[in-house]
């Protein structure tokens, strides 16, 4: 029953075979990368390989939000125009007060023979490519080790925490967003003070852990990031409490807060590149 | 149906769709069309697994996959061992695929993406955490519908109707 273009006797492994073979080379795959994390070069590989084609892909979104972005209301930009100089006043005045600040601290600091801190610097970021969150909720950065970046750094949007840098490429890198299962945030609540622990607990939510049942705390509190971990910069907003449980089963709180930065809205976001504390031994 | 004539023609036809397959997963997809978006690199390989058994099978569907996995940022493999067990399914089922119409083919392929599908949520499961819901499934009907368009244009090129005459 041979049919032409086919042969009648194999001369290669059959199809069952070639499963079982690369079968077992997917299984060495994950296992080198889960336990090892041996296979980062590969990534990097990628990464490089397709950075300029997500660049270039970025071209048509880019073009379609230009387009409707023209036929936006004048009303709505004229409004948005006044909030904006309203803003700016205000935060001219802040800057004014910052500038006397820094001059003042340079001035103490130079009496004190203190080397002076090297600022808080901070490096702006695109978002490239957004991945599926199945398992962890990742953003691709068009920025990466090139701009100074390194794993763990906190990234900001002009809302509050949008994650963390977990990996690295010469010239992008992956956020785990702060609504990532999985991913731990130390907080504490603005109004009490009380200290907690946010998790994420995907489809962009997050929850507050182990709080004892008599915990004060209200739907709207606003949970800030509490430093303690040395990571994250103390004071950084996080999220807002949307709803406070009790369960019969837990002698904890069910607490559900909901992200404060824009995780599926912000396209430009800051990484905050903050001199690791040095702990004197 | 089945172009078997070895002309580089068909090889240039089988790199472009599979660029252009990669190409459209790398638009920045967002929202519910990232939801429901089709595996475009999965019913590429599949597909030219199905008319190209000799050229495209398990090396190309391994590689596309740990693409896959580089592009969700997940465990390097959990593509590629799902992607290599879908190729293996339809070289399994071929000669009854290619019988069918564009709809009927559809149909016969939506247990294999979903099995596919299936695959990477295991291995997911497995080696890292438990998956946050079942949405990880839903890009399987993106993927039927793709398949069924595919088809039906192929059909269409080679100046056939629709459905079978029978």
């Amino acid at each position: 029953m041979a049919m032409p273009g086919q042969l009648m006797f194999a001369r290669r492994l059959g199809p069952t075979a070639r499963l079982t073979i690369w079968l077992l080379v997917g299984l060495s795959c994950v296992v080198v990368d889960v336990r090892y994390h041996a296979l980062d070069g590969l990534r990097s590989g990628f990464s490089m390989l397709l950075q300029p084609v997500r660049e270039v892909m970025r071209v048509p979104t880019e073009v379609a939000a230009e387009l409707t972005g023209f036929f936006t209301r004048h009303r709505l930009l004229q409004k948005e125009r006044d909030a904006l100089l309203a803003e700016r006043t205000q935060l001219l005045v802040g800057v004014n007060n910052a500038k006397e600040l820094a001059r003042e601290n340079a001035e103490l600091r130079a009496l004190l023979k203190l080397q002076s801190r090297p600022g808080q610097q901070v490096v702006h970021a695109a978002l490239l490519y957004q991945g599926h969150d199945w398992f962890a909720q990742r953003l691709t950065l068009d920025q990466g080790g090139g701009a100074g970046l390194r794993t763990g750094l906190p990234v900001v949007d002009a809302g509050g925490l949008v994650g963390q840098l977990t990996r690295v490429y010469p010239g992008s890198s992956e956020v785990t967003l702060v609504s990532s299962a999985e991913q731990l945030t130390p907080v504490f609540v603005e109004r009490t003070g009380q200290r907690g622990l946010a998790a994420g607990i995907g489809h962009g939510l997050m929850e507050l852990r182990y709080m004892p049942a008599q915990t004060d705390l209200r739907p709207g509190d606003r949970l800030l990031t509490s430093g303690i971990d040395r990571l994250y910069p103390a004071g950084i907003p996080v999220a807002t409490i949307t709803r406070v449980s009790r369960s019969q089963s837990s002698p904890y709180l069910r607490v559900d807060c909901l992200p404060l930065a824009g995780l599926d809205r912000s396209r430009g976001v800051l990484v905050l590149i903050a001199e690791p504390q040095v702990t004197a031994r | 149906m089945n172009v078997s004539a070895q002309t580089p023609s068909s090889w240039r036809r089988i790199l472009g769709t599979l660029i252009l397959a990669v190409l459209l997963e790398q638009l920045p997809w967002s929202g519910w069309a990232l939801v429901v978006r089709p595996d475009f690199m999965l019913v590429g390989v599949l597909f030219w697994t199905l008319h190209q058994p000799a050229r495209i099978g398990f090396g190309t569907a391994f590689f596309l996959g740990l693409l896959a996995d580089f592009q969700d940022g997940a465990v390097f493999g959990q593509h590629a061992i799902a992607y290599v067990i879908g190729v293996y399914l339809v070289l399994y089922l071929r000669l009854r695929l290619l019988q069918f119409d564009p709809h009927r083919q559809a149909a016969q392929m939506f247990p294999i993406l979903l099995g596919v599908q299936t695959v990477v949520l295991l291995v997911g499961w497995l080696a890292v955490n438990p998956p946050a819901g079942l949405s990880i499934l839903i890009p399987v009907l993106g993927s039927t519908v793709l398949w069924y368009l595919v088809a039906l244009f192929v059909r269409l090129w080679h100046g056939k109707g629709a459905r079978d005459r029978a």
